[in-house]
């Protein structure tokens, strides 16, 4: 019996002893992954932050809208966001790639899967990004604009067509993640329509005469020019 | 056929080739109606003050879809002095938005001017076809003083109504004048004379293919003339006559971008030029000025602008202090609350605004297009200060205060010069 307590001993501590040098060297090469992509992304911070600030990103983004992003931050500083993203991007890209040394089948399918999602998650940016600078420029032409034709609520235009933008960027950002697809084009769908028939039913109803008077005077007579001053 | 050797294609009858003292050039677009006016007054012109000199008469259309240049023809017709010449439209053009002034009137020009150097042209001069009328003695007032005072390049002044051309008496002139140093009161007229010794200048300019030329070229054109030791000279007019063509039409937000935008783009360009000028010289005028009149022009309401001045000043000081430093914008606001007994903007204060915005133009610190409309409330206001001042004067003093203002403009030149070369100092 203690031939057999001994042999059971042996062959549990031959498993185990089996099952960590089967382990070890995948864990080795996470940890070197790790530790090596750690100090890349330490060295590409660095360097990142030199490079946009000898650039003099931070100013460049300000004028061009995109520093709000950078709000969310507390150095506020466009170029220290960008420059960490780079950090934690190769951060984590060197932690899936020691995933998939370990041979381990579900981090492994999990690294891939992330591998393949990150194209639509730079579409989503890069779509954010634009959209915000759009936005931007959109509603401040809107605001200058309207300030120029005298429209009293230039502000309040000029804040729709921002919104108005920055939703659409948003939704399409979305949707290129893959985040709530369908109550996203069902949202956008009840909102437009919604919006477009309510306005319908105000002129419709509610200013009829008034439109069809206008109607009647331009196709009656060209509308005087209002200013016939020559400024040049 | 002679060919006239440049890249425009010309009809010049090789027996009339040989020498040529005087060209006119006309610039047309669809002009039908006013053609044979012009054409005939030019002709007219020619056959009576310069019997005894050698003249042609070049049209250079841009690409008409009326029958203008047949009408331009038949004037002419029998007197075998008219040069067609092919200002051929780039495709890059058929996208082109309207724009303030006359449609390919850059291309029409350079045809015109390579055209009169390649006959040897002693004088040449570029009139506007679109004129309702034109002043009887217009081309001997450009001509005479090139061709027997030894000028070189002669503007055409004519009497306007104190609100007319506004945007000329407040910028234009003004930054003109500081800049280069010569009080031309109308640096952009549609009309000007240029000796022989000066047109292979203008030609070599490299702004004939810059993106603005469409609207910028005549403030260029006397630019180039005044970059130089040229002799410069202005003719006294009647009143100016103005068809509204339908690129006139543009609003004030346009018009401002437009030609403001290519007073500051010569401004960028030639920054070595005009940071060496100090003090400024007037032009020898030749003529009469036509006697003021209580001339009939457009009533304007001063509160219809001041009201334009405050909605910009609540709505785009935002914007304004990308470009004006703080001390600019508080002055600027204690005109918001100001009755109009007191609203004033000071000439000191008005070229300090203009020529931060120059300078914000040349930083881009904003889209410029969006930067040069911001300026037009601001633009308002100084029209609306203006006409407070102006309205009970008579026109000789209007135009001594407009003088005053050219002076302003160039006693605050060094605060240009000293942010155009420290331009960190920006909104400081």
């Amino acid at each position: 019996m203690l031939e057999e307590f001994r042999r059971a001993l042996e062959m549990a501590t031959m498993r185990i002893i089996d099952g960590i040098a089967n382990f070890l060297p995948g864990a080795l090469v996470l940890l070197v992954l790790v530790v090596g992509s750690l100090v890349v992304a330490l060295a590409t911070r660095y360097v990142v932050l030199r490079m946009l600030r000898s650039l003099d990103v931070d100013r460049h983004a300000e004028l061009l809208g995109v520093s709000a992003l950078a709000d969310w931050s507390p150095s506020r500083s466009p170029s220290r966001v960008i420059a960490t993203a780079a950090y934690w991007s190769i951060l984590l890209l060197g932690l899936l790639i020691g995933l998939t040394a370990l041979d381990a089948a579900v981090p492994s399918r999990f690294a891939m899967s992330v591998f393949q999602y990150l194209p639509h998650l730079m579409a989503a940016v890069l779509t954010l990004l634009v959209g915000g600078m759009l936005a931007r420029f959109l509603g401040r032409a809107a605001l200058i604009g309207a300030v120029n034709m005298g429209i009293q609520s230039a502000r309040l235009m000029s804040l729709a067509v921002k919104w108005l933008v920055l939703i659409l960027a948003a939704a399409m950002a979305l949707e290129q993640v893959g985040i709530g697809q369908t109550i996203l084009r069902l949202a956008f769908g009840i909102a437009f329509g919604g919006l477009v028939l309510a306005v319908a039913l105000a002129v419709g109803l509610g200013a009829k005469d008034v439109v069809g008077r206008a109607l009647e005077r331009q196709l009656r007579e060209p509308a005087p020019r209002e200013d016939k001053l020559d400024h040049i | 056929m002679a060919s006239t050797g440049s890249s425009f294609s010309a009809a010049i009858p090789d027996a009339d080739s040989a020498r040529t003292d005087i060209v006119v050039g006309l610039t047309s677009h669809n002009d039908a109606e006013t053609i044979v006016a012009v054409t005939t007054a030019v002709r007219a012109s020619l056959a009576g003050r310069f019997a005894g000199v050698a003249s042609r008469i070049v049209l250079a259309d841009a690409g008409s879809t009326d029958d203008t240049a047949a009408r331009a023809r038949a004037a002419l017709e029998g007197t075998g002095g008219l040069i067609e010449v092919a200002t051929p439209r780039a495709a890059a053009e058929l996208l082109d938005m309207p724009y303030h002034g006359v449609q390919g009137r850059a291309r029409a020009l350079r045809a015109i001017l390579t055209t009169a150097r390649d006959l040897g042209a002693r004088a040449c001069v570029a009139i506007d076809a679109g004129a309702p009328t034109m002043a009887p003695q217009l081309v001997e007032s450009l001509t005479g003083s090139i061709l027997h005072d030894d000028f070189d390049f002669v503007l055409p002044f004519y009497r306007r109504h104190p609100y007319e051309g506004a945007l000329t008496k407040g910028v234009v002139y003004p930054v003109f004048r500081s800049l280069y140093g010569v009080r031309i009161r109308q640096p952009a007229g549609g009309e000007f004379a240029c000796s022989s010794r000066l047109l292979p200048r203008l030609l070599d300019e490299d702004f004939w293919d810059q993106e603005g030329v469409r609207v910028g070229i005549d403030l260029w054109l006397t630019a180039a003339a005044v970059s130089d030791d040229f002799k410069i000279a202005e003719a006294a007019l009647g009143v100016r006559a103005h068809r509204v063509r339908e690129g006139d039409a543009l609003d004030l937000g346009t018009t401002m971008s437009q030609v403001v935008g290519a007073l500051f783009a010569d401004l960028e360009s030639r920054a070595d030029t005009w940071q060496r000028v100090r003090g400024s010289k007037p032009v020898q005028r030749f003529g009469e000025l036509a006697p003021a009149s209580a001339a009939q022009g457009s009533v304007v309401d001063p509160e219809r602008l001041m009201e334009s001045y405050r909605l910009g000043y609540r709505e785009l000081r935002d914007i304004w202090t990308w470009v004006l430093p703080p001390k600019t914008i508080v002055e600027l606001g204690r005109l918001i609350n100001a009755p109009a007994a007191r609203f004033q903007i000071d000439d000191e204060l008005w070229a300090r605004i203009i020529y931060d915005f120059a300078l914000g133009f040349r930083m881009r610190v904003l889209a410029r297009d969006h930067l040069l409309r911001s300026l037009v409330p601001l633009y308002l206001g100084w029209f609306a200060s203006y006409i407070l001042q102006v309205r009970d004067l008579p026109p000789d003093a209007v135009d001594e205060r407009v003088g005053r203002l050219g002076a302003a403009f160039e006693a605050e030149k060094p605060y240009l010069i000293a942010r155009w070369r420290w331009p960190e100092r920006l909104r400081t």
